[in-house]
């Protein structure tokens, strides 16, 4: 008595492990759209398993989900945090906020600038000033901020057209030293060494370094960093992002079918500029002051520590980057000067590793793996593959690939099989006894395709029949057509031509 | 204008040629931003500071009451300098070339792996040496000589004439030697120079070490009139680079141009009452500015040959 | 006596694969050429041999050194190497030093020490090979004609004896008379115990030229096709 087999199962694919939702195929798909716009929230893809034909829906980008657990994760874990660890996520929050519109300079618009915090540094004391001094209350100072940030990048843009990338970016290092100089040379600030305190603030005076005024910077640096993702995702993917991308694959192509991309970046610069001021002005009500140590070259350096090690150009790169960065340069503040040493190794670490930063480390992974995949299975193709790898890529019916393989082995190994002895054997018996090897050949000439496949044609009286071959079109209503104009007497002839015809026909394949 | 300001200027613009043109050198010939050339600068400068304390008692024990003294010394500092400039220079092939020169994106990632050199060496140095500034021994004292009337003072004769000397040897390699020809070829066509047997990794050290050997005299020659400190590198490094990009990034005789142009300016800025020495930075950058404005490519592309 | 012996040679770039698993002896002493249409892997072949393709896998014994092997990466790298065992070529599109004049550039192919020291003469050599090389000694390469080009790159190559010498596409782009000098000039190299490939797709050029032929097709060697008269 034999216990019957339960049947098991195997997950098969290259993505098995992948979550699908199994919707009910006869229920009409609702999905949510963002309101006043006709994006999808999320990226859902419906199609069918072709193994099971089940229908199945996957999330086709499951970025939105990585953001809602870093950023939710941080915003519940944030207010049970001691005080020297809130501070660190307000840092982390605000600097984020900076890089991420950074990126969208340096990798949207991609303009090499290094004048980020010269921008924000700008603004700040601008909005300062207009607060201390003019008495501008505190609310306007977003807009004094901005407006300043528009100002000094619009002042920055004009060489940006005319002096290339490499030559802007290390002209733009020295921007912030001369803000610096710039602003020591002022001789009201030079009793309070250059800085403006007491700026008006969101924060109550009495709140300020105490827990709530800690927890209430953090919820507002935190809404800063949201508004800046949202500044990047609106104008990284849509419309202003699209032409630029286009720039950045192919400038002369681009402007050749109407994308004005200097104004594009233009514009990002612009818009990134202002969003900049507007930070500098939240900064300087953040911490209530402003000094000169924002223009710093170090501070500059740490900046681009970050923006790096996260990777240029993605604003998960940014946030990811200021993350480690501010994480060894404030929570490990115990370790003196070792922490920049501790940076820089990161920075030559991930520089070495990964072409763009920890940002695309996935997409540099599965670049590799297609390398070396395809490398190796063009390496192994068999002698003669018949499909090219590039093309095997393109039928989806895998099965075509494996039978033409088959058919090209089965055909090296018949063409051996043809000798001269062969054909005479043919010759003298056309329809048998047939030895092995030819029945073999025979065998695989009667299954050839319809398309070209000869037929012999018999015409004239009884007594008097003249045969010659055709070939089938393999098409209905489409007539056979004449191979050539030879004649024979016999049928049996006739069937050798045929014969000769298709081993002639092997042996050229 | 008068003499001794125009020896100011060329002091000045031999020590930022000396830089410039070992960035410019090294752009042109491996295509790599050297950002750590402030580092070797620094390094270069507490190098000389160790080795010198260390060889000078010697010197002066040996060749006690020559005339020739001051040069020996001088040379002695000169030597330390270079060959640890050099050294650096070697590290930041290790670091920052060798394991990318073929890799995706080398221009910026060795930009990025340079600075992040740069960053290291300064927290190492200011880790081990401490913030404080620390002078050079002064070999020559603050004596003047008098040449055709014009007040020098002895380091700045030495700073022009090492200088001189030392541009002079360097860009004589370059013309004439058989590795300056290997370089020119590596620049210009990678898979010619190979299929010429020149390797491109081979021939890359010497370059390297060689603008680290002239960020190193730079520094010594420097450190006689400022002190060694961990900083400070960055000037020298912002201007350096400000200079290279004026010349033309890659042009040697644009950046030797741009270096006077600089240096004069400076000094001459410096010396106008009314600009002073803290707007220096301010006048060179919107001179700059303006020349790239009007000629994108810098002074080289006055000068410069085909290039593919 | 064997000079080059490559066995099972595949070769390609990312998933295209070009050669596929050649096998070629070349003795001392001989002149051969790979004929073949545009396409067919010839300059694969020989970018194979000095490390230049994207990908390579098989055995490549040159002299008794294994100069093949295993390799997805760093093209180039290993380059100079074989150059400096013997291998000397002139890649198709010549790759020259636009910016470098003629004599610097013959200059530069004198990589062994004795041929820098004797580089003068070797020079003179070469300007004997291609007279119209000589009123141009002191032109930049970036302003010469493709002939010309064609001929520096040659020459280059020639500056140091190698024992294998890989031509690759003598011919192409060039005025027949021009294409003809040429290849009527590397029937004057001395080649002593080395031996010299010629890839060409121009057969009619070769002929008599050169001591076995061999076809290309599809990234395989069709048939040796020995020494053809062709009229």
């Amino acid at each position: 008595m034999t216990q019957p087999i339960a049947p098991v199962f195997h997950r098969v694919g290259n993505r098995r492990h992948e979550f699908t939702l199994a919707p009910d195929g006869n229920r009409d798909w609702h999905r949510g759209r963002v309101p006043g716009l006709s994006r999808h929230w999320l990226k859902w893809r419906g199609g069918y398993n072709p193994k099971t034909l089940q229908r199945e829906r996957r999330l086709a980008d499951k970025r939105p989900l990585w953001w809602l657990i870093g950023l939710g994760g941080l915003a519940c874990a944030a207010p049970m945090l001691p005080d020297t660890l809130l501070q660190v996520a307000v840092v982390f929050c605000v600097f984020a906020a900076i890089n991420v519109i950074w990126t969208l300079i340096i990798g949207a618009a991609g303009i090499l600038s290094l004048a980020t915090m010269a921008v924000v540094g700008l603004a700040g004391y601008a909005a300062a000033a207009a607060n201390v001094y003019l008495g501008v209350p505190w609310p306007l100072m977003f807009a004094v901020g901005a407006f300043v940030g528009l100002v000094v990048g619009g002042l920055l843009a004009l060489p940006s057209t005319r002096i290339d990338g490499l030559y802007y970016a290390l002209l733009t290092i020295g921007v912030a030293e001369i803000c610096r100089v710039s602003i020591s040379q002022i001789r009201a600030l030079a009793p309070q060494n250059s800085s403006i305190n007491n700026v008006g603030s969101f924060i109550p005076q009495d709140w300020y370094l105490q827990r709530p005024g800690l927890l209430l910077g953090f919820a507002t640096a935190f809404v800063l960093l949201l508004l800046a993702l949202l500044l990047f995702r609106v104008i990284n993917s849509e419309r202003l992002g699209l032409q630029l991308q286009a720039a950045r694959e192919d400038e002369d192509f681009s402007e050749a079918v109407g994308i004005d991309y200097r104004r594009a970046r233009l514009h990002v610069f612009l818009i990134s500029s202002a969003a900049l001021g507007f930070v500098g002005a939240y900064y300087a009500m953040l911490y209530r002051s402003i000094s000169l140590n924002v223009f710093s070259l170090d501070q500059l350096l740490l900046m681009f520590a970050m923006i790096v090690i996260g990777g240029m150009g993605r604003a998960e790169g940014a946030v990811i980057g200021t993350a480690i960065v501010v994480v060894i340069d404030r929570a490990l503040i115990d370790l003196g000067p070792l922490r920049i040493i501790l940076i820089a190794a990161v920075m030559i670490a991930v520089t070495l590793t990964t072409h763009h930063g920890l940002a695309d480390v996935r997409s540099q992974f599965r670049g590799w793996r297609h390398r070396i995949r395809s490398e190796r299975r063009a390496a192994s193709t068999r002698k003669g593959g018949e499909v090219m790898p590039e093309e095997a890529t393109e039928i989806a019916d895998k099965q075509l690939i494996a039978y033409r393989r088959f058919d090209r082995r089965l055909r090296d190994r018949l063409k051996e099989m043809v000798t001269p002895e062969l054909i005479e054997q043919h010759r003298s018996a056309p329809l048998g006894p047939h030895s092995d090897a030819l029945a073999r050949v025979l065998n695989y000439f009667r299954r050839g395709e319809m398309p070209d496949k000869y037929a012999i044609l018999q015409e004239g009286d009884a007594g008097a029949w003249r045969y010659s071959v055709m070939a089938l079109s393999g098409e209905p209503g489409k007539p056979p057509r004449v191979v050539d104009d030879r004649v024979y007497e016999t049928r049996d002839e006739a069937y050798h031509a045929v014969f000769l015809l298709r081993v002639n026909d092997l042996l050229e394949s | 204008m008068d003499a001794a300001l125009i020896v100011y200027a060329l002091n000045l613009s031999a020590i930022y040629a000396l830089m410039a043109i070992g960035i410019s050198l090294l752009w042109s010939s491996i295509g790599m931003l050297n950002m750590a050339h402030g580092a070797t600068f620094a390094v270069a400068g507490y190098g000389t500071l160790v080795l010198g304390n260390a060889l000078l008692p010697l010197v002066e024990a040996v060749f006690d009451g020559w005339a020739i003294l001051p040069l020996l010394k001088m040379t002695v500092l000169l030597l330390s300098g270079v060959t640890v400039g050099a050294l650096f220079g070697g590290l930041i092939y290790l670091l920052g070339f060798l394991p990318i020169h073929d890799k995706a994106n080398f221009p910026v990632r060795g930009m990025i792996v340079t600075l992040a050199i740069n960053l290291a060496t300064v927290q190492a140095l200011l880790w081990w040496f401490g913030p404080r500034q620390q002078a050079l021994p002064n070999v020559f004292g603050f004596g003047r000589l008098n040449l055709f009337g014009i007040p020098l003072r002895y380091d700045q004769a030495m700073t022009i004439g090492a200088t001189v000397v030392l541009l002079g040897v360097v860009l004589a390699w370059l013309r004439l030697s058989r590795k300056g020809l290997e370089i020119r070829a590596m620049m210009q066509n990678a898979e010619g120079a190979a299929l010429s047997g020149i390797s491109v990794r081979r021939t890359a050290l010497p370059v390297v070490a060689v603008t680290g050997a002239m960020a190193g005299a730079a520094a010594v020659l420097l450190s006689q009139t400022v002190y060694v400190s961990p900083g400070a590198g960055a000037m020298p490094l912002i201007k350096g680079m400000i200079i290279a990009l004026l010349g033309g990034l890659g042009s040697v005789p644009g950046a030797a141009i741009a270096a006077l142009l600089v240096g004069t300016l400076e000094a001459v800025t410096g010396a106008i009452p009314f600009l002073g020495q803290r707007m220096v930075l301010v006048v060179q950058f919107g001179f700059i500015i303006t020349v790239l404005i009007i000629r994108p490519r810098g002074i080289g592309g006055l000068l410069s040959e085909t290039r593919k | 006596m064997t000079l080059l012996k490559i066995t099972d040679l595949s070769a390609g770039y990312g998933p295209l694969r070009v050669l596929h698993e050649i096998n070629l002896t070349v003795e001392r002493g001989e002149r051969l050429a790979i004929v073949g249409l545009n396409g067919h892997g010839k300059t694969t072949l020989f970018r194979a041999i000095t490390h230049l393709v994207g990908w390579q896998r098989g055995s490549i014994l040159f002299d008794g050194v294994e100069i093949g092997g295993q390799r997805s990466l760093g093209e180039g790298r290993k380059t100079p190497g074989i150059v400096r065992l013997g291998v000397a070529m002139t890649p198709q599109g010549d790759a020259i030093f636009p910016g470098l004049t003629v004599r610097q550039h013959l200059d530069c192919g004198a990589w062994s020490k004795q041929a820098w020291r004797e580089r003068a003469k070797r020079r003179e050599a070469i300007f004997d090979l291609f007279p119209p090389l000589r009123k141009l000694e002191n032109t930049t390469v970036g302003t010469l004609s493709g002939g010309e080009r064609r001929m520096v790159s040659v020459g280059r190559a020639l500056m140091t004896e190698a024992r294998l010498y890989l031509i690759d596409e003598p011919s192409l782009g060039l005025a027949p008379v021009i294409s003809q000098r040429v290849i009527a000039a590397l029937r004057e190299i001395d080649v002593k115990d080395g031996a010299i490939i010629i890839a060409e797709q121009n057969v009619t050029l070769l002929d008599g030229q050169v001591d076995r032929m061999i076809g290309m097709h599809a990234g395989r060697l069709r048939g040796d096709v020995g020494h053809v008269e062709l009229g």
